[in-house]
């Protein structure tokens, strides 16, 4: 691998002393379920992260949001464990927990003294295998998703435009809506659609658990024949069949509302993660927006001082999706000076492409990334599942940097040329008066 | 509300890889958790040294502190903060790109920033960079020049940013409880200013402060990561040996004393197009050295500092008024606050106000039981190692510990202390440290529709959040 002698001038041997691939231990229990697990006995702690293949992709009209609700319902009470007693019983063995939605995905994770593994386990198990659904916990539950989506709004003018964006960029695939979904689909959806999500997503065959941490690696897989096999694996879901027809004319967004100045965000239809072009955006990516020293940072911020902040977003997705880059203007600067500024930047890399230099460094910037992150064993566990689901195998990871290595400055200038085409955007602003 | 981010939807955290091989897993420390060994020392010029070997992962952490933070402002609010960020803005070696150009290729970030009492610069770097991080590293903190040019883009900017930080309710609440809070003691100060005290500001100012406040003596600086520290002592020794030492600069807060409200106060801010009211309701909390610091922690737990504490399951659980409710202590070198924050829709503000106040009551009318004591402490027990995980965090514990002059004691007898908390104490603790009078609380919110209704807390002052002012 030529990617070895690069990582060798820029931090020696050490590396090739590292564990390798084996080190994390992978089992399929008789039900499908997968487990993923890696020994780490830095700190007396350790996680289970249970990675369930289903998000807003997998919604229709009318229960839009659906995915990210469910994930609140998943806390409120099963069979051996009732409404409340999920948290009660974790934080009184000393663990907490989190979850998230997207819209591929909706991740679920414990943290806890390694001596309390067994309990996160019966946890689990329980709401895996019996989840209820108490009527008076649904219409609570609604409020705190109701409370969630308008606190998001509220204080967030991505938020916003985000939605407006993803609306207007996809017509027919269900990356269309918001994760949070439609207001007036959380305040309806029903029982019932709660039981057929559950049935149909929460089946052990649809899901990838990974446990990191202080744990003998034997006693997490007998832990998993005892508490998960027993549950009954399903008949897979339905594939999500929708493809998005190719986008042939810019399209265009505008919000109104007030802002001190406008914000811009321009979004391009990509490919989805497991596609050979993967690896020359997500440089792309980095050279645009990482550090002050980045293209867009650069030009925007420092030099022309037309925007306050810009970012760039490439997000990791099972399906063709948007790359995005967001900035807010500086003071007198207008939606269109700004946007223009923008294309200006993206043409560039098209047409004269970009320098070794900042393929270089963009290499170097996500090497120090994957350190910081494998510095927790919650980043550990996240690596492996998000790779275990976004690239097909976990093992994937070992192949990045051959993979990163391939790029060249050339194949960024060509991925730049296929999708930061105007026809291929969309591009949605906020500001005070729509009309200016 | 970052602690209960619980159950939130996910944008931006998506993982960026760049490498295929997993670090090394530690040697176990079984049982209880305990500080890894470190060397502390000062170097002729003063300068307190904390370095601490960790090779889990190639990198380097640095954590340098100073003591100028925003409490050294007086009438010039957003100086300390303005400084912090003008050390980046060239130095006599390197200019400003140099410098972002440099470390943003060897995949290094550099952060400075002012906090309240101290301001900070943090490095994180790959341990074969260090020959080249460090001199950067030694600059940016001995000799910034302060290019004129760079620090008016900055105020421009920074202008512009005060004014979009009010269209987030979450991004000024903080700002306005401080200054409601504190009133004119220095920890009220607004850590980034109004425009009207960020554009008066000039770069001789900036020199001024620099010189006053980044000296050696009276700051420390914390090295985690990957080296040897008989290596990285000589290194700093030499990097740092014309670095000149200052005498007779006594740097304190100033001798303002706290105000002491004898009432419930309440701000209003006033922001026209809320959909929700995003609330503070706080009182004087405790200073960092509080020897009762662990068993109040413990008690907050309870109060409003986890998933199933009595203030969210309350307002979110039971009632579904909010996303989210917490309280927390923040205690400061020599006072502090406590806080219960949380937000919820317009028409159901007062609803919200109340029920938080009806658990603060519950909490001296009926105490702790030893259930649900037992459960705060094997939480916060467990939750404790995770918090000094990395090299960073552990950077940060450092100069924390040289800040507020505690040591390595404070992590090595945590769990002891936990235990030692009886119901019989809780209840003296909660007595003594839970405000549950004279309260203060800062509502952002749409004042043509609470504002009648929120009289009833106390003396009421209203603000409009356009203002220039906290």
């Amino acid at each position: 691998m030529r990617i070895t002698l690069v990582l060798l001038m820029l931090i020696g041997t050490r590396l090739l002393a590292q564990p390798k691939a084996a080190d994390v231990k992978t089992f399929t229990l008789n039900n499908q379920m997968k487990i993923m697990v890696l020994e780490d006995h830095s700190i007396p702690n350790a996680n289970m992260y249970l990675f369930w293949k289903v998000g807003s992709r997998n919604e229709y009209p009318g229960i839009t949001g659906l995915s990210h609700f469910f994930e609140h319902m998943m806390f409120n009470g099963a069979k051996k464990y009732g409404p409340k007693m999920f948290d009660q019983t974790m934080e009184a063995k000393g663990g907490s927990n989190n979850a998230y939605t997207t819209e591929n995905v909706t991740v679920y994770t414990d943290w806890f003294p390694s001596s309390s593994l067994e309990t996160m386990f019966d946890l689990e198990a329980d709401r895996i295998k019996d989840l209820n659904f108490d009527d008076k916990m649904i219409e609570s539950e609604r409020g705190v998703v109701l409370s969630e989506r308008s606190t998001g709004l509220e204080n967030s003018n991505f938020r916003l435009v985000h939605e407006m964006v993803k609306a207007s960029a996809f017509m027919a695939h269900p990356y269309r809506w918001s994760v949070i979904g439609y207001e007036s689909d959380i305040k309806n959806w029903s029982k019932a659609d709660l039981q057929q999500y559950f049935k149909t997503y929460y089946a052990p065959n649809n899901c990838v658990a990974v446990i990191v941490g202080d744990v003998q690696t034997d006693n997490v897989l007998a832990l998993a024949k005892k508490y998960f096999e027993p549950i009954p694996a399903q008949a897979p879901p339905r594939p999500v069949h929708t493809e998005e027809p190719p986008q042939n004319g810019e399209k265009r967004v505008f919000v109104q509302k007030d802002v001190t100045t406008p914000n811009v965000l321009v979004a391009y239809h990509v490919p989805q993660t497991q596609s050979d072009d993967y690896y020359a955006l997500e440089l792309l990516n980095t050279i645009l927006s990482s550090g002050n020293s980045s293209r867009l940072y650069k030009e925007l911020v420092d030099k022309k001082q037309l925007a306050t902040e810009v970012f760039s977003y490439f997000p990791q997705s099972i399906d063709p999706n948007l790359f995005y880059i967001y900035a807010v203007s500086s003071k007198d600067t207008t939606s269109t000076e700004l946007e223009q500024a923008i294309f200006t930047i993206l043409d560039e890399v098209a047409e004269k492409g970009v320098t070794e230099n900042e393929i270089q460094k963009a290499k170097n910037q996500k090497l120090m990334e994957f350190y910081q992150e494998m510095e927790t064993i919650n980043g550990k566990a996240n690596n492996i599942g998000t790779y275990e689901i976004f690239f097909g195998d976990y093992k994937k990871l070992y192949e990045a940097p051959a993979q990163y290595n391939k790029v060249t400055a050339a194949t960024i200038q060509e991925v730049a040329k296929k999708y930061f085409k105007k026809p291929n955007r969309t591009v949605g602003i906020i500001q005070k008066n729509v009309e200016q | 509300m970052q602690f209960f981010r619980k159950r939130y939807i996910l944008l931006f955290f998506q993982l960026l890889i760049s490498s295929v091989i997993f670090a090394q897993a530690k040697t176990a420390r079984p049982g209880s958790f305990t500080l890894p060994p470190y060397t502390k020392f000062t170097l002729s010029n003063g300068l307190t040294v904390y370095l601490m070997e960790q090779h889990e992962v190639p990198v380097i952490h640095v954590s340098a502190l100073f003591p100028a933070g925003a409490i050294q402002d007086e009438k010039k609010a957003g100086l300390a903060s303005l400084t912090a960020d003008a050390l980046l803005f060239g130095t006599k070696s390197y200019t400003k790109s140099q410098i972002e150009e440099q470390m943003d290729f060897l995949g290094a970030s550099v952060n400075t920033y002012a906090a309240q009492e101290y301001a900070a610069v943090q490095v994180s770097f790959m341990a074969t960079h260090q020959d080249k991080v460090l001199p950067i590293l030694k600059e940016i903190m001995v000799n910034p020049v302060f290019t004129e040019e760079e620090f008016v883009k900055k105020q421009k900017r920074l202008a512009v940013e005060l004014d979009q930080q009010r269209e987030s309710p979450r991004e000024v609440i903080g700002t306005y409880f401080n200054s409601f809070l504190y009133g004119d003691h220095p920890y009220g100060n607004p850590l980034s200013g109004t425009k009207a005290t960020v554009s008066a500001l000039s770069v001789a100012d900036a020199k001024d402060f620099y010189s006053t406040y980044y000296t050696p003596n009276g700051s420390a600086i914390a090295l985690v990561g990957d080296f040897k520290t008989k290596d990285m002592r000589s290194k700093l020794e030499k990097l740092l040996k014309d670095w000149k030492k200052k005498e007779n600069t006594a740097i304190k807060a100033k001798e303002v004393p706290l105000p002491l409200y004898q009432k419930n106060r309440v701000l209003l801010v006033n922001k026209d197009n809320a959909t929700e009211t995003t609330f503070y309701i706080g009182a004087p909390g405790i200073s960092r050295n509080n020897p009762d610091y662990v068993a109040i922690q413990v008690i907050n737990t309870v109060l409003g500092g986890r998933f199933t504490s009595w203030l969210n399951d309350e307002l979110r659980v039971n009632s579904g008024l909010t996303y989210g409710a917490r309280s927390s202590f923040t205690p400061l070198k020599t006072n502090g606050s406590f806080t219960i924050s949380t937000f919820t829709k317009t028409a159901t503000t007062t609803e919200a106000i109340d029920l938080a106040l009806e658990v603060v009551n519950r909490l001296h009318s009926k105490g702790i039981d030893e259930e649900t004591l037992s459960s705060a402490k094997n939480y916060i027990k467990g939750q404790f190692p995770p918090r000094f995980e990395t090299s960073g965090d552990l950077a940060s514990l450092l100069t924390s510990m040289f800040w507020y002059t505690f040591d390595e004691s404070y992590i090595n007898t945590f769990q002891q202390k936990v235990d030692e908390l009886t119901t019989a104490k809780a209840k003296e603790i909660i007595t003594r440290y839970f405000p549950k009078e004279n309260l203060q609380f800062v509502l952002i919110g749409k004042a043509s529709e609470i504002q009648d209704k929120v009289k009833k807390y106390g003396e009421i002052t209203v603000k409009q959040i356009t203002a220039d002012e906290f």
